[in-house]
């Protein structure tokens, strides 16, 4: 899961209702769901075979001492696993420190800069992960690793690298599609089938002002935070800066194209001006008054959660509109991985937490079943799970659908060593943009300026 | 420490050491405190700032490129100047409100003096990250009680947080409500320092209660004055949990400061070096104003 934190915004997770489940409950709520998890000899002779190294090839034995960092509602979700990892691993004890995303990303930093007190694993966000892994703050971990890499999305492991030693381990991938709001749609005569290209789109967000009065999606102008305009480009397989880590913003035409599109929006007043994650965003959202939210699927479980839990069967989702025809259909916004530090004196404990949290398949899909964290490992995809409606989305088969996304998100120069430093560099701009201060081309010429000019890249 | 002491013979330093031995071993902790706490980070911080340091692994010398670098860092400059126009937004109107809620609370005349007291003072005691947070709630331009009281007025919506101008008045605002207290606080210990005598007697000559005001207390209350404005100059440059939660140092940068955009150097942009450089010009430059300050105001002190 993700949401934007290269401010330090009021954090959306830390609502996230308090559901720590013992163990008896969890056991509960996987019978009710219809699954049983093989007791450990079973797991361990089923383990045998292709699936799951992590048990293989680590002792029963091992022994450690761990702690964890993270935020409220990944924590949450790897709590799921825990009585069957300590089933496992008897003799590893662990605990876990929980903190917003912006405060455990400081407290990393300062443990790194002064040479102790790291975590021994903690959650880092794909945005935030090439800047440790660049750093050679976290541990190598390419020997056990490398197995794994066939099974997880491909795109994941992009950021995990460093001269083809890996770093981390994958977790959720953030695809894109949009929500949509069925009862908006329907009051303004709009099919979402219909909507193939994003002119398509802003046709439709103008016969939905019309007739209901609603906006199409929400985006701050004085407050904007730049996610919607990445998360858009990331779809068009561009970015901030190219393959060779070239700043493109104000080269290709694509970037320039995106930003104006998006200005539209305001200029037509078809965007709600309102800052993401606060509460007259979330109403904006719960009560009607938007009819889509271009987003990741983490954003169905803030939908289900505490934005909007009473909405039931009055969301919809379908596949981003295209550039150009045949165009790519598939984005990415957030995503995580676990990463073991370097400081650790713990590295096989940690290495047995993480592989066996979600190394497994059963791992992950059961904490997407709980928690609405999307698995990154393929062979979950084929689980029947993601054949079944699901009842908050109309009984669409929306899993299905983000799945099919998440093969297919494009390369794209979003997140690198220093996306935060871009992303705030150029956010400014894009807000004197929205305000009307300046052209979207004027916008991207001063924001690469300063990127060049602050992160000396060419 | 006088000239006579620096001159004494080694041997006599050394007596008067051994004799003062018991008080120096009391003094110490506070000098190891501040050595280990203060001196050494300052120095530190001034060694890093001639290094690129990312927070890890060797530190890359690069002599003065940092300091020049910075010489001409438009968004640095920026968050100096937002600093300064932050100053002249509230400092002015929080002194004047300071000078003149110090002297009611200072009258005979007034019951329940205590109680006015601690209610002008809380704000200063209540934590500054809820209290942000509140005014983020009350200034939202849609949903805010603040134009949904001016609406009832009939007053149009003010885009408190989204407008770069509104931004630094309502962060001026909040700077008011949190640190009028504590400057009434200090202009009341100013005023009971000034005998009575003197207002006294002006009003024997026929002076009004307004006279009085401001040509006796107002005066003699200069050097309390210049002492609070010199705090709010290092406290606005230095602000940082205000904008942090207010704005986020928006919109397009208009409420960073120099301690915020110093955080953002270290923690996000991972350039521990240039943070430091940030630091020592920032130190520099609110050494010179205040001393600036102190001069030019002491120049007209009636009172020295």
């Amino acid at each position: 899961m993700s949401h934007d934190d290269t401010t330090p915004k009021e954090n959306p997770m830390s609502r996230w209702p308090d559901w720590q489940l013992t163990r008896r409950q969890m056991m509960q709520g996987l019978g009710a769901a219809g699954l049983s998890l093989p007791s450990l000899a079973a797991f361990l002779e089923a383990c045998g075979g292709e699936s799951t190294p992590a048990v293989t090839t680590l002792s029963k034995d091992t022994t450690g001492s761990i702690t964890i960092w993270g935020w409220k509602d990944s924590l949450n979700a790897l709590k799921l696993v825990d009585g069957d990892f300590s089933a496992a691993f008897p003799k590893i004890t662990f605990k876990y420190v929980e903190r917003p995303p912006a405060e455990t990303y400081r407290n990393i930093q300062l443990a790194i800069a002064a040479g102790s007190g790291a975590p021994d694993v903690a959650l880092i966000e794909d945005s935030h992960l090439p800047q440790y892994v660049n750093l050679g703050a976290l541990a190598d971990i390419t020997d056990w690793v490398k197995p794994y890499v066939p099974k997880i999305v491909n795109y994941k492991w992009a950021w995990t690298k460093k001269s083809d030693r890996y770093y981390a381990m994958p977790w959720d991938p953030g695809p894109v599609a949009v929500f949509y709001r069925r009862d908006v749609f329907q009051k303004a005569g709009v099919d979402p089938n219909s909507i193939q290209t994003w002119d398509d789109f802003y046709q439709a967000a103008k016969t939905i002002k019309q007739k209901t009065g609603a906006f199409m999606w929400q985006q701050a102008r004085a407050r904007n935070d730049g996610r919607l305009f990445e998360t858009l480009l990331w779809q068009r397989g561009t970015g901030y800066i190219d393959k060779s880590g070239n700043v493109i913003l104000d080269k290709d035409s694509k970037v320039q194209q995106t930003l104006e599109y998006i200005g539209r929006f305001w200029a037509d007043g078809l965007a709600a001006d309102q800052e993401p994650w606060t509460d007259p965003w979330y109403k904006g959202q719960s009560g009607g008054t938007t009819a889509t939210v271009v987003e990741a699927v983490w954003m169905g479980t803030f939908f289900k959660s505490f934005i909007a839990p009473k909405a039931s069967g009055s969301w919809g989702v379908f596949l981003l509109p295209t550039w150009e025809s045949g165009g790519s259909r598939a984005s990415n916004d957030g995503g995580s991985v676990l990463a073991i530090f370097d400081q650790s004196t713990q590295k096989n404990a940690a290495r047995a937490y993480v592989e066996f949290h979600l190394g497994r398949d059963q791992s992950q899909l059961l904490m997407y079943q709980k928690t609405d964290i999307f698995p990154s490992l393929k062979p979950a995809f084929a689980d029947p799970f993601f054949q079944e409606a699901d009842p908050y989305f109309g009984d669409q088969k929306v899993r299905t659908l983000f799945a099919e996304v998440a093969a297919k998100i494009p390369d794209a120069g979003i997140y690198s060593t220093d996306y935060q430093q871009m992303n705030s560099l150029a956010t400014p701009e894009i807000q004197k943009f929205a305000l009307g201060q300046q052209s979207a081309q004027q916008a991207l010429a001063n924001a690469a300026r300063l990127i060049r000019e602050r992160t000396h890249r060419s | 420490m006088s000239e006579d002491e620096l001159a004494l013979p080694s041997s006599a330093w050394r007596q008067a050491l051994w004799r003062g031995r018991w008080p120096l071993v009391f003094i110490s902790p506070f000098f190891i405190l501040f050595a280990v706490f203060n001196v050494y980070p300052i120095a530190f911080s001034f060694w890093l700032s001639l290094h690129d340091w990312p927070g890890l692994g060797p530190m890359d010398f690069v002599g003065l490129t940092n300091y020049v670098e910075l010489s001409h860092d438009t968004i640095f400059w920026n968050s100096m100047l937002n600093a300064a126009l932050l100053f002249f937004i509230y400092v002015p109107v929080m002194t004047f409100l300071a000078v003149v809620i110090a002297a009611v609370l200072n009258s005979r005349f007034l019951k329940l003096q205590g109680l006015w007291r601690a209610l002008i003072f809380v704000p200063n005691i209540t934590s500054m990250v809820a209290a942000g947070y509140t005014f983020r709630l009350i200034l939202d331009k849609d949903s805010g009680a603040l134009n949904h009281a001016l609406a009832f007025v009939h007053v149009s919506a003010v885009p408190w947080l989204d407008d770069v101008w509104w931004a630094r008045i309502s962060l001026g605002l909040l700077m008011v409500w949190a640190w009028l207290g504590y400057n009434t606080v200090l202009m009341l210990g100013g005023l009971q320092t000034i005998p009575p005598e003197l207002v006294e007697a002006a009003k024997v000559d026929g002076a009004t209660a307004i006279q009085a005001f401001r040509r006796i207390t107002v005066p003699l209350l200069r050097p309390m004055i210049v002492f609070s404005v010199t705090i709010s100059i290092i406290g606005t440059f230095s602000m940082f949990t205000e904008p942090y939660i207010l704005t986020r140092g928006g919109p397009i940068r208009a409420t960073e400061t120099p301690v915020y955009q110093i955080f953002t150097t270290t923690f996000q942009d991972l350039r521990f070096g240039y943070a430091a450089a940030e630091s020592y010009v920032y130190f520099a430059i609110i050494v010179a104003v205040t001393l600036f300050q102190f001069w030019s105001i002491s120049r007209r002190d009636p009172v020295h």
